[in-house]
């Protein structure tokens, strides 16, 4: 049996759509799922999964971010679903899958779609993706000095009187 | 078992069929003692009156004009129940949920909010495992909890003890959609009380992201995270995550080669004032493990 990892970057309810795509697309396949600490109960829920695995951070996920448990495992694919039809916003997931040892990485999207997404194509968004995150950083820089300064003042401002 | 009376509150704005089904599916919950409120958004395709004609038993309010999220509140000030049961309007509680709920906060008095376990109306009941949802109370503990962070609530399905939802001040209407229960949380939390999320009460949720225009989500969900942050984080956190969401509308901006991030940013900023008095930071402890998944924000446009 192959194994089959989902990495559960979407809410349930939308799992719960993806899921019934990901069986019948990969029917060989053992399935487990990566997911929050509070996710364990309730990915216990599914009929098609086997094992469930504890992201034991509290933020999103990131490629720094190691899962001791899963250091030793391979998987054949690595499922990474997003919320909308491209991927947008997901980067950080797509990263972080770098980090196990998998074969193939498939994106799935809202509409249950597979992409297949290689790791040379993750290292060159990345590297777009740096471009962008110097620029970013430089525009926030600037407009900081605009902004910061002036919003400790701002929020006492609108704090709610008396109850503090 | 005790059975007091839950209100269950919902809004709808042109969705005739979703909440039509919806009452269908409420009028088959196991409990006795249910009072049903539906705010109309001013819905334009005939839903208050089929909720009229078909539905008589159910609290109908109508509001002249689309007033979002402020909706719920009217509904939760017509509520008359001891808990209440905030659903959207295309969501329903399964059969016995209302039940399992009362039980759960009949036996832990600092339970605020009881989570549903919010589901895909379409799918789940294609994937989920019956013998785990069983009889809910041969599980044992359901509480879907973690031990180093705190968890808000989804609108779609969640019970709240009225006389809370009161005390802190129900839904910020300046929101008028999204990361309202988000903010509620952080209320809840302050007032000690605690949220949980519980696998064997669950929600059917007609989940479906097309039903999100295409600016709405990003627009609101970016504006009021910045409201989010500037009502309810102390300074010395609300400073750098500010700064971190400028950033993050810069680039997810030039990422997705869209300006609905900056445009929400600066509707942040220039309407900010409508936050006065509305301001109140809570403790380090809650600010820091209640978990918000800003980024969501980021994720709805393409």
């Amino acid at each position: 049996m192959k194994e089959l990892l989902i990495i559960r970057s979407v809410s349930f309810q939308q799992l719960d759509k993806n899921l019934a795509a990901i069986a019948k697309a990969y029917p060989d396949h053992r399935i487990s799922i990566l997911t929050h600490e509070h996710g364990v109960m309730l990915a216990q829920k599914y009929r098609q999964v086997n094992d469930i695995y504890v992201y034991p951070y509290k933020e999103g996920f990131k490629l720094k971010n190691k899962v001791p448990v899963l250091k030793d495992k391979t998987f054949d694919v690595v499922i990474v679903p997003v919320t909308n039809i491209t991927g947008a916003g997901f980067f950080n997931v797509l990263l972080f899958s770098l980090g196990l040892k998998a074969s193939k990485r498939v994106l799935c999207n809202v509409r249950s779609e597979f992409k297949e997404v290689r790791r040379f194509s993750v290292l060159c968004l990345g590297l777009k993706n740096l471009a962008i995150s110097v620029l970013s950083s430089v525009s926030t820089a600037v407009l900081a000095v605009f902004v910061i300064p002036f919003l400790p003042f701002k929020l006492r401002n609108l704090e709610k009187k008396g109850e503090l | 078992m005790n059975t007091p009376l839950v209100s269950i509150v919902s809004i709808c704005w042109n969705r005739k069929t979703d909440i039509m089904e919806s009452l269908k599916r409420i009028r088959e919950i196991d409990y006795p003692n249910l009072e049903i409120i539906v705010v109309d958004n001013a819905s334009t395709d005939g839903t208050p009156e089929m909720i009229a004609a078909e539905f008589p038993d159910v609290r109908l309010i109508k509001m002249y004009k689309n007033i979002g999220i402020e909706a719920y509140n009217i509904g939760f000030h017509n509520a008359r129940g001891e808990y209440i049961v905030i659903l959207d309007d295309d969501s329903f509680p399964q059969r016995d949920a209302i039940r399992r709920m009362v039980d759960k906060f009949e036996r832990d008095p600092q339970l605020g909010v009881v989570a549903f376990d919010v589901r895909n109306f379409y799918d789940y009941d294609d994937v989920k495992n019956d013998a785990f949802e069983g009889t809910g109370q041969a599980l044992g503990e359901t509480a879907a909890t973690a031990e180093n962070y705190l968890l808000a609530f989804n609108g779609a399905g969640a019970g709240v003890r009225r006389d809370l939802l009161e005390e802190v001040g129900f839904y910020p209407d300046e929101f008028f959609l999204y990361w309202n229960e988000q903010d509620t949380a952080f209320r809840i939390l302050d007032r000690g009380y605690t949220i949980k999320f519980f696998a064997d009460v669950v929600s059917y949720h007609k989940y479906s992201p097309t039903n999100r225009s295409s600016w709405r989500a990003p627009f609101y969900y970016t504006r009021n995270a910045f409201w989010l942050i500037w009502k309810n984080y102390p300074l010395e956190m609300a400073i750098p995550l500010t700064v971190s969401l400028i950033r993050e509308c810069f680039y997810f901006s030039m990422e997705q080669k869209t300006m609905i991030y900056l445009k929400a940013m600066v509707n942040a900023f220039v309407y900010m004032g409508c936050l006065k008095g509305k301001r109140k930071p809570v403790s380090m402890e809650i600010a820091k493990n209640l978990r918000i998944p800003f980024n969501v924000s980021f994720t709805f446009y393409r």
